[in-house]
Order: C-alpha cells, then structure tokens, then sequence
C-alpha cells in the first residue's frame, strides 16, 4: 500500500481500515450511482488474499474475466469464483452451474470445511435480494456468521469475513434494514468532489457502536490508499449543537440569586424555627421511646371487636 | 397532641399498634403480623411462592422484571400470565440487557426459564447474565454511586425539617436476596454454580430449522415450532396445573428475543404489504393464550423499527399486555445535545395492562430517560423538556436564527 500523506498519520489511519477488516462477521457496503463500490470490493479482497486468506466470491452482476481484470496471477490464483452470472437458472444443461439456484450456492458457502481464515465476497447482495426472498437471504447470512463462531469440527474463533456489495438505491428501506441489523460493519460510501470518503459504522457484540468517516482513493492496481481530507475546503458546518443550549436562560422565573439576595434569603427568620436549645429540648424525648406515639380514643361507634375485618391482609 | 387515653376492652387491637415498634420502622402504624398456625393456610388465600408479591392494588400475583425502577413503573411488577413486550432500540443494546436482567431475576429466585432465540445460542445468553449485588460487599460501593451529592448527616443541615433529623435514613439500596426486586451489576458475570442450578430449556431456531428441508421454510413454521416447544414444557413441568403438583409450585420465565426479526422467517420487518401478515399477531393471541392459563410471565424483545408496516405495530401491541419503548441516544443527534447529556435513552411506556382493574396504574411522569451506570440502571422522569419548550416557543417568537433541537 503506498504510502500517505503523514506517515504517523498513515500508519494510523492503516490501523483504523485494518481494524474495520478485523472485526469480522458481515461487512455490507453500501453503494450508489455516483460512489460505485465495486473498486472498494476488489481492494478488500486484494487485501485479504495478500494476507494469505483463501478468497471465495460469489459472482452475479459481472462475468468472472471482467471480475478478475486488474488482479495480478498471483491473486487470481487465490481467488475461488463461482459463477452465477452465466448462466443463473441453469438452461445451458451443462452441469457446471451451481446447484440449487442462488440460495443453493450461498448454502454451499456455509458448509466449507478449508480450515484457515476465510473471505467471502459476495457481489452482489442486491441481485441476491431480487431473487431469494429476504428471509432467506438473511437466515443464510445467519447461518453463515454463526459457521464463524462455531465451525463444525474446526478449530474455535476462525475469522470468516463475508464483504457484501449492496446498491442501496435498489432497495426499499425494510430489507436495508433488515441487512443492517444483521451486518457488524456498514460502509457507506459517498463523498465531495473528486474525492471518495466510506462511513464505517462498526458494531462490536455488547458494545456501542462507533462511527468514523474514511477518505480514501483507489489506485488502478487496486491498492487502498487513505487519506487525511477532502482536498478542497469543503468543511461540514458547525454542529448547531455545539453552540451550548442553555435551558436556563430564558425562563420566566428566576433561578440565580445574587449574594445580596442570598444573605436576605439566610437571615430570614421562618416560623418554627426554634432556638437551637428548644430544638434539641423537642427532640430529646424521640430516641428513647418509638419514634412516633398515636393516642386514640375511641368513641361510642367505634367497632372494637377482635375480628379484625382486615386480618387476612397478609402482604 | 390528641387526648391521652387507652381504651381499656379495645387493648387487643390497638395495643399491638402503638406497642410494637421495631427499630427501623418510621411509622406507628403496624400490619398484624401472620397469626399462629392454625389460620396460616385460611387466610394466604394467595400462593406463596418465591420471588412473587401479590400487587397492593389489585392483588394480582406479580413477579419483577429485574429492573427495581422499572417495576416501580409498571405498578409494582409484572402480572404472572401476561407478556412484556419491550421496543428494541436501534443497535439492540439496552433491549438486550432488560432481556437478561428479566433472566438474572429468574434464576435468583429460583424460577424456570425458557430462552428462545435466532442471533445467540441461549446458552451462550445465560453465559452473559449479569452478576446480582447482594447485602454487604456491595452495600457501599452501592452508596458511592448513588449518594455522591447528597449532603451529610449533620443536626445543622436540616433547618425548616429539624424535627426529622433524628429519624433513621430510609433505605434505598439493594437488600438481601428476600427480597422482590434485585440489582445487577452489569460489568460482572453471574456465577457459573448460579447458573448450572437453575432449570432452563432454550430454543435456538436455526438448529429446529437445519433438522428439517433446506428451503425457505413457511412463515409460520418458526412460529408454531416455537409454540409447540412452549406448551410442551408448560405441560410437562405442569406450570399450568394439569399435573398433580407434589412438589412446590414454580414461575416459568419465558424470553425470546428479537421476534419478528427476518432471521424467524417472518418478513413483516423487508416488506410492507408482506403474504402472511397475520402469523406474528396469531403467535401472540396464541401465546397470550398459552401464558393466561399457566404460572408463567414472558418477555419479548422485538425489532419494531424495522417494522414497515405501522398497522402491524399497533396490533402488535394491542396483542401484549405491557408495551415498553427504549430508544437509544446513540448515532441520532441527541447524543451531543447538552440537555441529554446526563441520559443514555428514552424510556416510552406505551401500554400498561388493565388486569381486573378498571383504572390504569401509570405514573404521573410521562418523559422518562434512563442512564446506565457500572451498578444501576435508573429511570428518571426528564423534567428539563419542559424548559426546552418553553425556551424554544420564546425563540422562535424573537426570530432567532438559532435551531435548538
């Protein structure tokens, strides 16, 4: 990865993007017409395979030469595509497609048994949407967080990563939803002028989520390279919340004395307020006796029988 | 001063209120205490069992939910036989933590749980329950987190209430494990022997859904599998009276979490105008049937934010009994907003159950904000919305250009 502006800097910001990678689980990114998310799909996915994971991905949108394209051998030698854009409903009769349809290959993907660190990309979850329904969808990407945490037969805590490209312009807000609550990272990508930027919202288990906001750029060999800003001066405007409120400051009743008025308030003499020597007269009988004496006399209509009419009252 | 006397024929029931005064107490007044045993089984006329309280009001049998304040709100607890339905909030991290206190509460009482989920493994769930605080280690760290503003005891302090300053303190802090409601401490783990003397039975869908075929399965196949499972152990641990109860009678505490999310199968959380609308609100009418006829009490978490549907919210909750909404500060706006800052989330309680009532029980704040401390988790009414208001309507009179939220 070339090197950034500020190397403390870089090296930081590295760390940042790395951590987004580490985290694990459903990593969804989220895309649009303007900031296409295809480039930033293929970066992570170089990072990984250089990182020695084994890289799957599930193609749809576009044919495995066009994927490939801009990947050295090395990579693409790591790169196990299945193919579902040639031929999806499997009319050409000739075997090679995947069973079972698209839910079938995602199935597939959940029953790996390669030990080791695994990547999964799908590219991409909108056209796997338009397909298979969204429960199914999402019971599938279920299935294949919990093969994270519980392999079966493997060696405990293997990460599996699953990167899924999703155009959110395609989709109404219920499966967005619906793919948010189940995604630990959502990348969003939008940005200025010339300059692309990726919101990262990461949730860690049992842990506030925490936003941070990414510029970066992807060089034609498809490295990541982050950056520090925008390039020109396009700065979000201040946070109107930022000018404090102050809820006191424009009621109708007067919450701050001044010291005058606080020594009148203190001098003031109120009714009942002995002298401390009849204070504590008036107090002296209380801590030897019950703390509160009730004197009743009853008069003619008073019921006074033992049956107590409130004696079931067990509470 | 009212008329010295005793009565002399009237010693029985008046000697036992002004004679007995116990150390603790700051009224006169006594309850009787229960008779001799002769009239024990005559007059509990309700059943005794442990970590229930009949309600003051109605005499409902109540059991708490965990949360000490969130009790006080629901009218003392929450009626045995009817379901808490609590609003998750955005990323499911309070509604989450009620979920366990309501389990942590079960398993110090001593209570049988159920645990139904899709996202976690129930055992894992009971792996994750907070610690309880109980009496002495805790009493005084319990005081340092509350009490740090609070002034202290001296003769001087008190001018215009003079006359109470020799009264003892009324106890606010967590008690013994007698008592009703707990507290937890959120940062520690419950005790594993805790843990593996209770009874549970979980319900992990994903493992009742890989038994049978690989495709998509009907929407309410999730939903009655899940009934099946919850009649089955109500019948056969005879929570509902069908088998002849040799043994004491015990709560059965029901969870499940996130109901209606996608990961059920139900699509009411994708689509709007979804095919089987109707299987969330019948697995309620049916569980509601199934808890009104046993000792049992159950809570819900479910994800109504991403419900499309608002008609389906409402019948959703005319279904339940107790509707409670958390929402979160965390990613909207309010979390820099200085009047918040003391508050984690909004607290709404949407519906409170009307149990052999004809009034409601609710509590007379209606903006209630909670804050999550290490120990504690408080609800507060917010009374500063109501400045904000007032402030605002002034603003915006003036013409100023500032926006407060």
């Amino acid at each position: 990865v070339t090197p950034s502006e500020g190397a403390g800097g870089g090296t930081r910001r590295e760390l940042e993007m790395e951590s987004v990678l580490a985290l694990g689980g459903l990593v969804l990114l989220r895309d649009s017409v303007e900031w296409e998310g295809r480039t930033l799909l293929k970066a992570l996915i170089k990072k990984s395979a250089l990182c020695g994971e084994q890289v799957h991905i599930l193609g749809c949108e576009v044919s495995e030469d066009e994927f490939r394209e801009g990947f050295d051998s090395s990579i693409n030698s790591r790169l196990i595509y299945h193919d579902l854009f040639r031929d999806p409903l499997n009319w050409s009769q000739t075997g090679e497609t995947l069973p079972g349809g698209p839910l079938g290959a995602l199935q597939a993907m959940c029953r790996r048994t390669h030990p080791g660190p695994v990547t999964i990309a799908l590219d991409s979850l909108s056209w796997l949407l338009l397909h298979i329904p969204c429960t199914s969808l999402c019971q599938a990407l279920g299935a294949l967080s919990r093969q994270h945490a519980h392999p079966g037969g493997g060696s405990p805590a293997e990460p599996l990563r699953v990167l899924g490209l999703l155009h959110e312009e395609l989709h109404g807000p219920g499966p967005l939803g619906a793919l948010s609550s189940l995604a630990q990272t959502e990348v969003t990508l939008s940005g200025t002028v010339g300059q692309a930027s990726a919101h990262i919202l990461s949730r860690r288990p049992r842990q506030r989520p925490a936003h941070q906001t990414q510029w970066f750029s992807i060089l034609p060999d498809f490295s990541l390279d982050l950056q520090g800003g925008p390039p020109l001066e396009s700065q979000p405007h201040a946070d109107p919340h930022t000018a404090s409120v102050d809820p006191t400051a424009h009621v109708t009743f007067n919450l701050h004395l001044s010291k005058k008025e606080r020594e009148a308030k203190d001098s003031l003499t109120l009714p009942f307020q002995f002298s401390s020597e009849k204070q504590q007269a008036l107090l002296r009988p209380g801590p030897g006796q019950a703390t509160g004496r009730i004197f009743y006399e009853p008069d003619a209509y008073d019921d006074l029988d033992q049956e107590d009419p409130d004696d079931d009252l067990d509470v | 001063m009212a008329a010295v006397a005793t009565c002399g024929t009237g010693a029985g029931s008046t000697g036992s209120i002004a004679a007995a005064a116990s150390k603790n107490n700051v009224t006169s007044f006594q309850r009787k205490g229960p008779r001799a045993s002769g009239t024990d089984s005559g007059c509990s006329r309700l059943v005794s069992i442990a970590g229930t309280r009949p309600s003051v009001r109605n005499g409902q049998l109540l059991v708490s939910t965990g949360l000490p304040a969130l009790d006080q709100l629901l009218g003392g607890g929450l009626a045995v036989g009817t379901v808490l339905l609590i609003e998750e909030d955005k990323y499911n991290i309070y509604s989450s933590l009620v979920f366990k206190y309501f389990l942590a509460e079960g398993i110090i009482n001593g209570h049988t749980l159920l645990v139904a989920s899709v996202k976690e493994d129930p055992a894992d769930i009971l792996q994750e329950l907070p610690a309880p605080l109980l009496d002495d280690n805790c009493k005084k760290d319990f005081d340092e987190d509350v009490c740090n503003d609070k002034t202290p005891d001296s003769n001087i302090k008190m001018k215009i209430a003079w006359r109470y300053q020799l009264l003892p303190k009324m106890e606010s802090g967590p008690v013994s494990s007698s008592r009703f409601g707990h507290y937890y401490d959120a940062s520690k783990r419950m005790p594993q022997e805790l843990i593996e003397a209770s009874k549970w039975h979980g319900f992990f869908f994903p493992e009742k859904l890989s038994s049978t075929n690989i495709e998509s399965c009907s929407l309410t196949h999730g939903y009655r599998k899940l009934l099946q499972f919850i009649q089955n152990v109500i019948y056969e641990e005879g929570f509902d009276g069908s088998s002849p109860q040799k043994k004491q009678k015990n709560i059965l505490r029901i969870g499940i979490q996130s109901l209606g999310s996608p990961l059920w199968g139900d699509d009411i959380c994708c689509t709007e105008n979804c095919d089987n609308s109707h299987s969330l609100t019948k697995f309620l009418y049916v569980l509601r049937g199934l808890l009104r006829t046993s000792l049992s009490a159950c809570i819900i978490t479910m994800p109504t934010h991403l419900i499309q549907n608002k008609a389906v919210i409402a019948r959703v909750t005319n279904l339940s009994d107790t509707v409670v909404g958390l929402e979160s500060f965390i990613g909207s706006e309010r979390e820099t907003n200085p009047l918040y800052k003391d508050y984690h989330g909004l607290i709404h309680i949407r519906q409170i159950p009307r149990l052999n009532n004809l009034i409601y029980d609710v509590s007379d704040v209606k903006d209630l904000a909670f804050k999550l401390k290490r120990k504690l988790f408080t609800i507060e009414g917010s009374y500063c919305i109501f400045v904000l208001t007032a402030a605002k309507a002034r603003e915006l009179q003036q013409g100023s250009s500032h926006v407060i939220l």
